[in-house]
């Protein structure tokens, strides 16, 4: 169990040395220098040296870049050139939403998943495997835009039956209707990969010999598939649903910036295209780590999943 | 054995899977693959002659027929500004089949390389997986946004997300298929004969390892569309009046009320390609490579 997590540690570490490197040349690339903008337009050499001195600029990248990490340690990320307000407090505005948006995707898509999968295995070969089949590759060759799209014409405008633009508050203060939509979009989209896998991991399982032996020893058909395949071709599902992680982020993404869900895909986004180079960077940030967290998840989930993996 | 025998004999065994006898015709007996590959071959026509195959101008506007819902002049109705939807579909085709296929080329050239290396050259295995796996920890989605952060957004900032999404799973790939390879008689009767490191990797290593490379990448190519695409939709790659379908459905989204077929048209030619290109993947990787089931 220690040792597939250190691993993961191991291998995130430089990653996420790669995303604060990155973060730190957007705060680089600021098309202005920043020494010139604080000492004003008619400002002498020698006041702008002076200011480049005391923020440190005129030192090398290496030794910028430690200041940076630094900075980031302490949680100080600078300051929004649109908002004027700090970037650490524009992201934990931010994180929430994102996170709800997330676990309701999934919420909606790892049942179905799993249950047209398993479904499909079960009937495999009738017109109903078939069915779910086709539904899934459909599903996987959908844009996320496009579900969006959709779910926005019919269930938002013509039919009028939720909401789809924002937030209207926490979960459990009447803010479920807003969820519904933006989780609906991002979790359609990844129930046909979950179904697919489902499906031949369920496939894998029942012919195994201990569903043989659970058969014969005369277990009901649910009790077999639901406790001994199931649980078993859970498995590799969980790691796809690791792999799927980067596709649920870029989703989401997408998916926030369509319902203008006030989330941080929503806010990078935003950042980009009116270059608030410091809240881009700080939320890119946080994406990338929120990325290693669920990849970490993933493998500590595995190791309980599979308890052949927590010998030493 | 003099090394022109030995090169004829992997020239033969070159052919590989994609040569292997009956799997064209295994894949023609597939109703579902040949549908497919007739339907991408068109969408792939139509894109490279765009200027002979479009019906009027993609950027020619014209305000006093704006918005118009699908009619027998313009098939597929006129967009905010009067542009010919179906035109400018044929030209965001063209440009959004181009992203994916420049992506998928040099990612996976530089995948390819990266693993043959890493199987070839076993002190620099341990490097180039772990490089691999770093890249592999950043989702695509982000590198376009950093990228277009850094540099502005457009094309260049969506082929290097859809290059960095397209290499590690390649390099991973191309390893075991060329750790297969090496393992094979040849490469040590190769060595044995003194045929050089670069002869050894590029033409005994590199050839067969081609076509489980290949596959692989038909199978990531409606992945990639979709990534460049969604880099489209939120404004990190091409800029307008350039006509790219992600792009394009993202303009459409302001007018999704009073005239949804302007955002619905592109979303579902992205839809349509991805499809094909899946199906056609998955038929291929059936008929040639069954071990990338996986």
């Amino acid at each position: 169990m220690g040792r597939q997590i250190v691993h993961r540690l191991l291998v995130s570490f430089p990653a996420l040395l790669g995303v604060l490197f990155l973060c730190f040349c957007l705060l680089q690339v600021v098309p202005s220098d920043p020494a010139m903008i604080i000492a004003g337009p008619d400002a002498k050499a020698e006041t702008i040296a002076a200011i480049r001195l005391e923020l440190g600029l005129d030192r090398p990248i290496p030794i910028q870049f430690a200041d940076y990490i630094g900075r980031v340690l302490r949680g100080d990320l600078g300051r929004s050139i649109i908002s004027n307000r700090m970037v650490s407090e524009e992201l934990a505005l931010t994180i929430g939403p994102t996170v709800e948006l997330m676990l309701g995707a999934m919420l909606i898509a790892v049942p179905l998943g799993l249950a047209l999968g398993t479904l499909a295995a079960v009937k495999r070969g009738t017109l109903l495997d078939r069915l779910i089949m086709a539904i899934s590759v459909a599903g996987v060759s959908m844009p996320v835009f496009f579900i969006g799209l959709i779910l926005i014409q019919y269930v938002g405008f013509k039919w009028a039956l939720l909401p789809f633009t924002g937030r209207t508050g926490p979960i459990w203060d009447g803010g479920l209707p807003s969820l519904i939509l933006p989780a609906a979009t991002l979790g359609l989209v990844l129930i046909g990969p979950i179904a697919r896998l489902t499906r031949t991991a369920v496939l894998e399982v029942l012919g195994a010999d201990f569903v043989r032996t659970a058969r014969a020893k005369g277990l009901r058909e649910t009790v077999v598939i639901v406790h001994h395949a199931l649980r078993n071709a859970l498995i590799p599902v969980v790691t796809l649903i690791g792999l799927q992680a980067a596709f649920l982020l870029g989703g989401a993404v997408v998916t926030e910036t369509m319902f203008s869900w006030p989330g941080v895909g929503r806010l990078a986004v935003g950042a980009i295209v009116s270059s608030d180079f410091p809240t881009a960077q700080g939320a890119i940030m946080i994406l990338a780590i929120a990325f290693l967290t669920i990849n970490l998840l993933v493998d500590v989930l595995y190791v309980y999943l599979d308890p052949r993996l927590q010998r030493p | 054995m003099s090394v022109e025998t030995l090169n004829a004999a992997v020239h033969a065994e070159e052919s590989g899977a994609l040569g292997r006898s009956g799997a064209l015709r295994r894949l023609a007996r597939d109703k579902v693959a040949v549908a497919a590959a007739l339907l991408l071959t068109s969408i792939a026509l139509a894109a490279v002659f765009a200027p002979v195959v479009a019906p009027y101008d993609p950027y020619l506007t014209d305000l006093t027929n704006v918005m118009q819902p699908p009619t027998a002049e313009h098939w597929f109705g006129t967009d905010n500004t009067g542009r010919d939807i179906l035109s400018r579909v044929i030209y965001g085709t063209r440009n959004t089949l181009m992203l994916g296929l420049v992506g998928v080329v040099i990612g996976g050239a530089l995948g390819g390389v990266l693993g043959i290396w890493a199987a070839y050259y076993p002190r620099a295995d341990g490097w180039i997986m772990r490089l691999v796996d770093v890249m592999l920890a950043f989702p695509a989605i982000l590198i376009g946004l950093a990228v277009a952060a850094v540099a502005g957004a457009g094309l260049t900032a969506v082929v290097i997300a859809l290059v960095v999404a397209t290499v590690p799973d390649v390099a991973r790939v191309a390893r075991g298929a060329a750790v297969g390879v090496m393992g094979q008689e040849f490469m040590e009767a190769g060595r044995a004969v003194g045929v050089s490191d670069r002869t050894l990797i590029w033409r005994y290593l590199t050839l067969n390892c081609i076509s489980t490379i290949f596959v692989f990448l038909t199978l990531r190519f409606g992945q990639i569309i979709l990534i460049g695409s969604a880099l489209g939709f939120l404004g990190m790659g091409a800029q307008p009046p350039t006509a790219e379908l992600g792009m394009m459905a993202a303009q459409g989204r302001d007018f999704l009320f009073m005239a949804p077929h302007i955002a619905t048209i592109p979303s579902c030619a992205i839809f349509v390609i991805v499809l094909a290109a899946n199906l056609l993947g998955d038929a291929l990787r059936d008929v040639l490579d069954p071990r990338l089931q996986q």
